[in-house]
């Protein structure tokens, strides 16, 4: 009898339970509402693509020397160099130079090892086409620049969320003069210039100490 | 049974039509026969315009619960978008699978969207506000509800893929163990207000506003019909007859164009539809919060006035249909914050859980019903 009667209490303390956590979920969601959407309407806002971005590669035709480098260090041998050996010069001479970016994984090979340079990262990434052989592109569709984010009038730029300034989170109405986060490298090489020329001024008497302070060090230090 | 003598008569539309005709000399069948295809006519456009509304709803809550902004561009705020999407739907190859059965196929859909339909007729936004007042209004919604799966068994079965036979199956399981608990807990209901028409239940709550609600003396009996009410619908998260990651999208599958557009109607109409019974057996109906018999006392006003009876008459199908989206919208957020559950628990639920406390809700009703006679409709 009483076996039975704490079955049911068991039960309805469980009833009651998922009713609470019900609840405090709804909670969650109804928080949700009131909140800013944070996606981005991509035609019309874009984020700018971070200085480290792997879009299409850009290729310069003049400063290639058709050393196949770039072929060499693909994964997939995927550029092709069209050359031929000009007997009277005894010197390459380059005709074609093609990546298909439908086959490329943009992991920037190529781009690392060119030895003139010739090869460089660019921030395009809308690279949808009707045909996939479309996305073969030759020496004079390599060399086309793409239109920035930033310059393009039709579209509103937005910064990504590390690029933003300290505690601001809606990249929406952010000046593009306010600094973002943390330093840029050439404000730390700044800041260990001016420490490197204060240094011996302010503690003489570590400078001759054996193993003189590195400034990066002394840097690091008056940073912390 | 007192309190009915204090109802009023409310706008009736029918009889003052009829009156009109009549005076333009016309006869009395013939004016029956003008009178019949408008209610008919309204109601199905409410119905459709309730979907559109719904899909709305829909898109733009879900939207904002994600944190995204949802449909924007078709019209003002993206209400154009049901509009869009159902045109998509009209527009698009009606396709009838190599291996299906043909007739069954597409008698499925039908099946499942006349029901539905055919249930607005019990449902009163206000004292004659509504197609008809049958005398057993809720149970003739129960036994057309009871249909729709029979539709859903046979588009799946009929549509010779196993995704689609599995989501019949499923969604023919569960709505019919759901309904029992749904009629168990509409009995206690019918108990209390001694009829099984829906204007009868909802005057039976008109007597002192919000606090003679029947959600007061049936807060169980809510949450139970509510729950059923859902899983009739198939709606998260007890939408396992079309759960996409398992069954594609369950007996929906080999449909497309017009025939999947009318499982969506349905499944919206029906949303509505619950929503819209919820109000009237446990919130009222088209009652106001506080009495309108009192509002009308207060600035000296007869209830029986032309003008006060159209207010109170728009007022109550503004009431109605602001309690039903309420419950749209909460229903939709319910949406987003509980998973899917699976079926052996929705089936635990159904059997174990809701069956019980859905009898032992109506043995408390009888028992205080008997006890109580005033308070709980003797």
């Amino acid at each position: 009898m009483f076996g039975f009667l704490k079955k049911v209490g068991d039960y309805t303390q469980d009833a009651v339970g998922a009713a609470k956590y019900i609840t405090q979920g709804l909670g969650v969601t109804f928080d949700h509402l009131r909140r800013r959407p944070i996606t981005v309407q991509y035609p019309y806002e874009k984020l700018i693509p971070s200085e480290r971005y792997r879009g299409r590669i850009h290729y310069e035709f003049d400063k290639c020397i058709a050393c196949e480098v770039c072929v060499r260090v693909c994964p997939i041998n995927l550029p092709v160099v069209d050359w031929v050996m000009n007997k009277a010069t005894k010197k390459k001479e380059l005709r074609n130079y093609s990546i298909d970016f439908g086959v490329c994984i943009f992991c920037g090979n190529c781009v690392e090892y060119c030895p003139t340079n010739c090869l460089s990262m660019t921030e395009e990434y809308e690279l949808a086409a009707f045909d996939r052989h479309s996305l073969n592109y030759d020496n004079i569709a390599l060399g086309r620049l793409p239109t920035s984010v930033t310059s393009d009038p039709s579209v509103q730029p937005l910064r990504e969320l590390a690029y933003l300034p300290k505690g601001v989170m809606d990249p929406h109405g952010v000046a593009s003069t306010a600094p973002r986060v943390g330093r840029l490298p050439e404000q730390v090489l700044e800041t260990l210039v001016q420490n490197a020329a204060a240094a011996p001024a302010a503690t003489p008497s570590r400078a001759d100490a054996p193993g003189a302070p590195d400034p990066a060090d002394s840097a690091a230090a008056n940073d912390a | 049974m007192l309190t009915f003598a204090v109802v009023t008569p409310g706008l009736d539309l029918q009889s003052s039509f009829l009156e009109l005709l009549e005076g333009l000399g016309l006869s009395q069948g013939l004016a029956q026969l003008l009178w019949l295809p408008l209610p008919m006519l309204t109601v199905l456009v409410a119905a459709v315009v309730g979907v559109l509304v719904n899909v709305w709803l829909e898109r733009k809550i879900s939207a904002a619960v994600q944190q995204r902004i949802g449909p924007e561009y078709a019209g003002a705020l993206g209400v154009l978008q049901p509009m869009a999407d159902g045109l998509k739907l009209l527009f698009k190859e009606d396709i009838i699978p190599a291996k299906a059965d043909g007739l069954l196929f597409t008698l499925g859909p039908v099946l499942v969207l006349v029901p539905v339909i055919l249930s607005w007729l019990v449902v009163p936004f206000g004292q004659n506000l509504l197609i008809s007042n049958v005398g057993v209004g809720v149970f003739l919604w129960i036994a057309l509800s009871s249909i729709q799966p029979i539709g859903l068994l046979m588009s799946g079965y009929s549509s010779n893929n196993k995704y689609s036979l599995l989501g019949g199956l499923r969604a023919a399981a569960q709505s019919i163990s759901y309904e029992i608990p749904l009629a168990l807990s509409v009995l206690a209901i019918v108990m209390m207000s001694n009829s099984l028409s829906t204007v009868d239940i909802v005057n039976q709550q008109t007597g002192a506003g919000i606090l003679s609600w029947n959600i007061w003396r049936q807060p169980v009996g809510f949450l139970i019909f509510w729950i059923c009410a859902l899983a009739e619908c198939e709606r998260l998260p007890f939408d396992l007859p079309e759960a996409e990651e398992e069954l594609v999208a369950g007996y929906q599958t080999e449909y497309s164009g017009m025939k999947f557009a009318l499982f969506y109607l349905g499944s919206y109409i029906n949303l509505v539809l619950s929503a819209l019974l919820v109000s009237v057996l446990y919130l009222g109906g088209w009652s106001f919060p506080i009495p309108v018999e009192w509002l009308a006392h207060l600035i000296g006003q007869s209830v029986e006035a032309p003008l006060v009876q159209v207010i109170t008459g728009s007022l109550g199908i503004v009431m109605t249909v602001l309690k039903a989206y309420l419950l749209v919208f909460f229903a939709i957020l319910l949406r987003w914050t509980v998973p899917r559950v699976r079926i052996d628990q929705l089936l635990d639920l159904g059997w174990k859980f809701l069956l019980p406390v859905a009898l032992v809700n109506l043995l408390i009703t009888a028992a205080l019903k008997l006890a109580f006679p005033a308070a709980f409709g003797g």
